[in-house]
């Protein structure tokens, strides 16, 4: 680029002959994964599906017969952000670009957190604990709450063991 | 004119730097789903502090939702996040055809999505599960409001087909049916109620109003813990009666759907009592709902890509769209367990 030179005097022109350049670089130079990039994609499309099923395994009878559903959810949580990772760095590329994708990606996860942090305490303050009781009008409309929880056996069998004791909360 | 002069005279030009070596179209969409971003995550947040601080969350099955069905339509929009990304590596290597080829994979699988998702919906409307008044029916519990709206209900259909001007032997059915379920499951429970106002009795009548016509999807057995654990010693033998399935007894799975009395008539759309429902219907239609709006965007500017040449030219439209497409799929990858699975 030598700028003082006639094509680079006006800067709107600049800024055309950045792009041309750019595309013509691109159209040159393509990516170093490109030979042999489809077999990642088809890699990566096989291991998505793969996680799919394993998410979907929670859904079978054996499975919640002996799996907690904290342990389930936890699993269903830990799949979908390896499944939305795989996306993200494979498909939409992210792993090859430059530090630019840091600029964009860590403000977004922080802020991401964040979000998600902050609003525990929301869940607490709408359940019937220490620090918030229902409402009246709570009280009045909302359904009942439900004594059993995840596997009924089990629960079932804890009443049977321990006749006296609290069933647990929802 | 001497620019040289000009140049060399002013001592120094500043230098140019793009503020991201990617084209301006690329910086603009990464920016674009950064604030999708903050969208969802609002109502994702949102829909996770009402489903944990809510006193009860239907089942999926109380609220027909088919985790296969779910899964299928994950596993479809996957591939058309393959089908896209392959449409792009075709029109970086200038094979136009091709890259149209997967463009059009991409929008058959997108349209795949969403007619699953229009047949889920109607699946839902079909059983009274509607965000508000009057179409939906869901009610939160079976009290005595409830009892009022499945009296107020009858009293509606019975004087719609009184008033027809020709009785046919269908509508003389229908009426049988409707006086049917006055005699014997509103008017005991609504009296118990009303006589004797503490006693279990009352609450069993109108749990087993409530079961008659939207019974519970997790078959016998576990209809029989959950009224025990809500402290009814003996579980009413006439419940069983209406959950049909043999199979989920034996197996002890939720296969089969056992029918109520809105399955077997479904002219009479009485509410139903779905502990959860309202809200669940609410976040249920609104995630969904604004996750299809976006899968249809995407799909028109499918359409619209169909009518170019897509070569060597137009792969950072391409990689735009895919870009948007990716970010569809991440959505509905938490979507997913979340609505289905939890």
């Amino acid at each position: 680029m030598n700028f003082g030179s006639p094509e680079t005097a006006n800067m709107t022109d600049l800024g055309h002959k950045l792009e041309e350049d750019f595309k013509h670089y691109v159209a040159d130079h393509p990516d170093d994964h490109d030979h042999g990039g489809i077999g990642k994609y088809i890699a990566v499309f096989v291991a998505l599906c793969v996680l799919t099923g394993a998410s979907f395994l929670t859904y079978a009878p054996w499975w919640r017969e002996h799996v907690p559903m904290e342990a389930s959810r936890a699993l269903m949580m830990a799949v979908s952000i390896t499944k939305a990772m795989l996306v993200i760095m494979f498909f939409m590329h992210l792993l090859w670009e430059a530090n630019w994708k840091w600029v964009l990606t860590i403000p977004a996860s922080c802020m991401s957190i964040f979000l998600l942090l902050m609003l525990i305490p929301d869940i607490g303050m709408r359940q019937n604990n220490g620090f918030a009781r229902y409402s009246r009008d709570r009280l009045l409309w909302a359904a009942d709450p439900p004594k059993v929880v995840a596997s009924e056996d089990r629960v079932l069998e804890e009443q049977e063991e321990h006749p006296h004791a609290p069933a647990p909360a929802h | 004119m001497d620019n040289h002069s000009h140049g060399r005279a002013a001592g120094q030009m500043f230098d140019y730097h793009p503020a991201l070596p990617i084209p301006n179209g690329k910086t603009f969409m990464w920016l674009f789903l950064s604030t999708e971003i903050m969208f969802f995550a609002g109502l994702i947040g949102t829909y996770i502090v009402l489903r944990f601080g809510a006193i009860a969350w239907p089942r999926t099955h109380d609220v027909h939702l088919s985790e296969p069905i779910g899964a299928f339509n994950t596993f479809v929009l996957i591939c058309s996040s393959v089908t896209i990304v392959l449409a792009l590596e075709a029109a970086k290597r200038n094979k136009a055809s091709e890259a149209k080829g997967w463009v059009l994979m991409t929008l058959l699988l997108g349209t795949v999505f969403l007619g699953v998702k229009a047949y889920e919906y109607q699946a839902k409307f079909a059983h009274g599960l509607y965000p508000w008044y009057p179409t939906g029916l869901v009610h939160e519990k079976a009290d005595i409001h409830y009892a009022a709206a499945v009296r107020k209900r009858l009293l509606a259909l019975k004087s719609q087909y009184e008033t027809q001007p020709e009785r046919t032997p269908e509508i003389e059915a229908r009426l049988g049916v409707i006086d049917q379920i006055s005699r014997d499951l509103v008017e005991p429970a609504e009296l118990t109620v009303r006589n004797d106002p503490d006693s279990p009795e009352g609450r069993i009548l109108l749990l087993k109003l409530a079961y008659a016509i939207y019974p519970p999807q997790y078959g016998p057995e576990s209809a029989a813990h959950v009224a025990a654990a809500n402290g009814f010693e003996t579980f009413p033998v006439e419940l069983v009666a209406y959950l049909h399935d043999e199979t989920a007894a034996a197996s002890g799975g939720d296969h089969g759907h056992a029918h109520g009395l809105n399955d077997e008539h479904p002219w009479l759309r009485l509410p139903i009592m779905v502990p959860g429902g309202g809200l669940w219907t609410s976040t249920y239609f609104l995630l969904t709902g604004f996750h299809a709006l976006h899968v249809l965007v995407g799909l028109i500017v499918f359409v619209i890509m169909l009518t170019m040449t897509l070569g060597r030219e137009q792969a950072g439209l391409i990689e735009n769209t895919g870009l948007y497409w990716h970010f569809v799929d991440l959505v509905w990858i938490f979507l997913f367990p979340l609505l289905y699975l939890f």
